[in-house]
């Protein structure tokens, strides 16, 4: 059974991988090529040196990424702190809100989105593209460190308030140290949302050079008008996945604990 | 000190009002913006500057045959592929809660498909499903068989357009009632089986009474998601072939960017939303009798 | 077990700090890669991708020619629809930072209407057109200004195989004849290939039959739309019909149903069919291809019913002024130079494209090293095709490309998919004339 559930989950990424791999002889022929001309290179050369080459999206999805996780947690921390000691019926009616939002097709925000881009001038800037981002992740990250707040024990920032320490000293040395964990695994999860975004990113930024990975494979998908270069499309999709990749390995434990977790205490 | 002599009430609310303004502009704001560009004509007819138009927006889409059909796809892909992902979800959970040596990688390298972008993976897909050169071309070829052209036609393509979805969000789904079953105290699955209840039966009458807060919660949650459906049908199909994938979504985005009819694309955002209301809000009566226990 | 739940802590928290670190990596270099300012006049040009690498080597010559002037190419896509989905993306967020922007011929109207573009009548005078063939004008001039100078003057054509017949087809009877006698002799797998996919390519298909059986498509008229379609007239009928019944008596193959240019290409290249519907480019992709066919390639204009003379659809890109250009008469002085018969020429042997300068056809130079160029001359003589004129075009390209393709992917008459698609053209024209200004 376990083999089975590898092979599911593995088998279309491992396609993809060997794909990238093989000259384009040896995808249509399949065995039948000679050996020299089998395994290549190539398909990671022609998309790192293309115009503009694989590492700028890369790069930029990696900007808007980190600005999204930074500008995420400064909002969610003191809003899951305030709504934990809230509670009542504004904390209710607040989860509830956050609930509806976190449940929330992003894409049917895309057409006023796009005039707020134009009105406010936010259009092509990444920086700028982390304000929705931040948004559109700020409901699951509320709710998985409000859980994580309420885990603390209450007597802690009691003691902490008997010592002198206002909210902020509070929140730095007592409760934040003790919240790594949870912040960690919320912080992998807005990453990758970040990193995965697809409709906003598409209607916020028009120049091929500030594309985030998204848009660009899509762009690339859609651009195959002479040739169908299926090697250097799965080379694009093996680097683009690779990071997520290596986050999702690293840090399983975090990911699935933080999600697990937060579910059972959201 | 200075806290202390406000109201924990209005501390509570300041260190929420940021990320509460933030969710108001992106969430709100949009919506009530939509909600009134519908009842305008804004396209590349007036110039791309609204003019009332009244109910002709609305009127047009209740004699959009187009709009319709896709709203029929959308409702028909949501429903296929949340059910499947449902299912193979709850098998997948299970799997993954039986302890064994590797259960962290297990479950780490089952999440990847819900963890990579979807038009990457949407990317991948088109080419295995490639007629003649994909890999299950190659193996049909192996069996025998003539290729078949998987985005061909309009059935096969919605099918296999729903197995690529659910292979992508099956894992959230599996994620979710894996902590719903963690949840579940060993001691009564225990008890159960000194009582000699076999597997099935503690499936029946333990393991999922006990998870449906779990199965509401990914179905609700899938449910939006899924009536949402745009990139990968974008970059799948396209909505083709002869609108067999088109989701209300795709059909809204290609009015805007596309058509440039923005009075009738918010119409489309707001009927997606209205439906997706109505949706959930039925799951949620159905599957929920009782009201959430937030606090 | 306490250590390994103090590392587990510990993780996560270099997980942060690693974050942040990352941030501040990503941001010093980004902010160092920011524009640097430009000393001479630019002019900024957006095209897709084969244009710029034809152009290179004659770009680079201008910029070293023009101190002041410099011409800075953006590599687009290479498909349209990707194209013009880019070049909308960055018009409705009102920050192109192009100049210039090569254009398909049937975006055209949509531009001018949402104002997008600038009139060229006045920078480039009121003839400027006038040295071309002219099959290559139109498409480029209405409402009283010029908007956009052609760059190609393509149209569709007929290859068909010199091995096999002695010479093309006139008529769509004798097409199918031919077709239907060769695949019986074993001499090709299928006979006809050409565009069925759902997108624009076979809108062009479409207005290429149904012109070719006596309707039309678009009946031009007043209004802000700029007329009516008729497509349930006999003639568009007829050839929906035709297109059907050549997929359903095998003709053509069911897999035309997801042909887009290039894999009806690669089928005729491939030396698997007798007859292909493409575009000027072909020609040299086959030649370039060294396959099969290679020298037994025939190009011709389209066939029409018996009794009935039509042309191909006319899909010449070209370039416009884009509204909000800081420069707009250095943008037409490259525009000018950049639609001249030098640049034209290195298209013309670089990718096949047809020229639009009636000098180029007469080049003898020319005529010898792109053996097309007679017919591509006689194509834009003929009577070239332009798709219905009105800032609607791409809806209502869309919604008869969804009726054709589903006839021929699905179930039903030709008559009912041209009747819906009459329909549902007339709907939103109908709904649009409630959008006119007062």
């Amino acid at each position: 059974m376990k083999s089975l559930l590898l092979l599911w989950s593995l088998a279309p990424l491992a396609w993809q991988l060997y794909t990238s791999l093989v000259t384009p002889e040896a995808l249509v022929q399949g065995g039948g090529v000679e050996a020299g001309a089998f395994w290549t290179l190539e398909n990671y050369r022609q998309v790192w040196l293309a115009d503009p080459p694989i590492w700028r999206y890369l790069l930029n999805s990696a900007v808007v990424g980190a600005a999204t996780t930074a500008l995420t947690l400064t909002l969610a921390v003191p809003c899951a702190y305030g709504l934990q000691r809230q509670g009542g019926r504004l904390g209710w009616l607040v989860t509830l809100a956050l609930l509806a939002t976190a449940i929330f097709p992003t894409v049917l925000l895309f057409l006023a989105l796009l005039q707020l881009a134009r009105a406010l001038g936010l259009a092509n800037n990444l920086l700028a593209l982390s304000l929705p981002y931040a948004a559109l992740c700020l409901p699951l990250a509320v709710l998985l460190l409000r859980a994580a707040f309420a885990d603390l024990p209450p007597d802690l920032e009691d003691a902490a308030r008997l010592e002198g320490l206002n909210l902020p000293r509070r929140l730095r040395h007592v409760l934040l140290p003790l919240l790594a964990p949870s912040l960690a695994s919320t912080a992998i999860l807005v990453f990758l949302f970040s990193w995965n975004e697809y409709p906003i990113a598409l209607t916020w930024i028009s120049r091929p050079e500030l594309l985030t990975l998204p848009p660009a494979i899509a762009r690339i998908a859609g651009s195959s008008l002479f040739t169908v270069p299926y090697g250097a499309f799965a080379a694009a999709t093996v680097l683009g996945s690779l990071p997520l990749l290596l986050l999702v390995l690293i840090f399983q434990r975090s990911i699935v604990s933080g999600l697990t977790q937060g579910a059972i205490k959201g | 000190m200075k806290e202390q002599r406000l109201k924990p009430t209005l501390v509570n609310s300041l260190l929420m009002l940021p990320a509460l303004l933030l969710l108001a502009i992106v969430f709100a704001w949009p919506l009530l913006d939509s909600a009134w560009l519908s009842t305008q004509a804004s396209s590349v007819l007036t110039g791309l500057t609204p003019l009332a138009n009244g109910g002709a927006n609305w009127q047009r889409l209740l004699g959009d045959a187009r709009f319709w059909q896709d709203a029929a796809v959308t409702l028909r892909f949501a429903g296929v592929s949340v059910a499947l992902e449902l299912l193979l979800g709850l098998a997948m959970a299970l799997l993954l809660h039986q302890p064994s040596r590797g259960r962290g990688w297990l479950r780490a390298l089952t999440l990847l498909p819900w963890a990579l972008p979807t038009t990457v993976l949407a990317l991948g897909w088109r080419w295995i499903y490639n007629d003649p050169y994909g890999p299950l071309n190659a193996i049909l070829r192996a069996c025998g068989a003539a290729p078949f052209g998987f985005l061909t036609t309009p059935a096969s393509t919605w099918l296999f357009t729903v197995l690529a979805d659910v292979w992508k969000t099956t894992p959230f789904v599996a994620l979710l009632l894996l902590a719903g079953l963690q949840s579940i105290p060993a001691e009564l699955e225990e008890s159960l089986v000194l009582e000699g209840a076999s597997p099935l039966q503690i499936l029946r009458r333990l393991t999922l009474p006990l998870l449906r807060p779990w199965i509401s919660l990914a179905l609700l949650f899938r449910l939006a998601q899924a009536l949402g459906v745009f990139d990968l049908v974008q970059v799948l199909t396209r909505g083709g072939p002869a609108g067999s994938t088109e989701s209300l979504a795709l059909y809204a985005y290609l009015n805007a960017m596309r058509f440039l009819d923005f009075g009738y694309s918010a119409t489309l955002v707001i009927a997606t939303f209205l439906l997706l209301v109505l949706l959930t809000a039925l799951g949620w009566l159905l599957l929920r009798r009782r009201p959430l226990e937030l606090s | 077990m306490a250590g390994s739940g103090a590392r587990r802590r510990l993780t996560p928290g270099s997980v942060l700090a690693g974050l942040l670190l990352g941030l501040v990596l990503i941001l010093v270099p980004a902010a160092l890669l920011a524009k640097p300012v430009a000393a001479a006049t630019t002019v900024r040009v957006l095209m897709p991708s084969p244009f710029v690498d034809a152009t290179a080597a004659l770009v680079a010559g201008f910029n070293r020619d023009h101190p002041n002037l410099k011409v800075e190419v953006a590599r687009g896509p290479l498909d349209t629809e990707a194209m013009s989905d880019l070049a909308i993306g960055g018009l409705l967020l009102g920050d192109t930072g192009y100049d210039l922007l090569l254009m398909d011929v049937s975006w055209t109207a949509k531009y001018v209407a949402a104002g997008w573009l600038l009139p060229l009548e006045g920078l480039l005078g009121d003839n400027a057109l006038e040295a071309m063939v002219p099959g290559a004008r139109v498409g480029n001039a209405f409402g009283g200004h010029l908007w956009r100078m052609p760059l190609t003057g393509d149209t569709g054509l007929l290859y068909w195989r010199t091995d096999l017949m002695a010479a093309p087809p006139r008529s769509t009877q004798e097409l199918e004849a031919v077709a239907r006698r060769l695949q019986a002799e074993g001499k090709v797998r299928w006979g006809y290939v050409w565009q069925g996919r759902q997108y624009e390519g076979l809108s062009c298909v479409m207005l290429e039959m149904i012109h070719a059986f006596g309707g039309q498509w678009w009946q031009a008229g007043s209004g802000r739309a700029g007329g009516h379609t008729e497509l349930d007239s006999a003639g568009a009928i007829a050839a929906a019909d035709w297109l059907l019944h050549l997929v359903r008596t095998g003709v053509s193959p069911e897999a035309v149903a997801d042909f887009a240019e290039n894999e009806a290409l690669q089928l005729f290249a491939a030396g698997d069919a007798a007859f292909l519907r493409n575009w000027p480019y072909a020609w040299r992709e086959i030649e370039k291809g060294g396959g099969p066919v290679v020298g037994k390639v025939g190009v011709s204009t389209v066939v029409s019913a018996p009794g009935v003379t039509s042309g191909g659809t006319l899909g010449t890109w070209g370039l416009s002024l884009l509204a909000g250009s800081p420069n707009p008469e250095a943008a037409a002085e490259v525009i000018r130079w950049f639609t001249g018969p030098e640049t034209q020429k290195a298209l013309v042997l670089d990718q096949g494209y047809a020229p639009t300068w009636a000098v180029l056809y007469e080049d003898s130079e020319l005529q010898q090293k792109h053996p097309l160029l007679a017919v591509q001359r006689q194509a834009l003589e003929q009577g070239p095709l332009v798709r219905p004129l009105t800032p609607l075009y791409a809806q209502l390209s869309d919604l008869l490309q969804r009726q054709v393709n589903g006839l021929i992917t699905a179930e039903g008459s030709a008559a009912a998919a041209m009747g819906r698609a009459q329909t549902q053209s007339a709907v939103l024209l109908e709904s649009a004339a409630g959008q006119e200004h007062p």
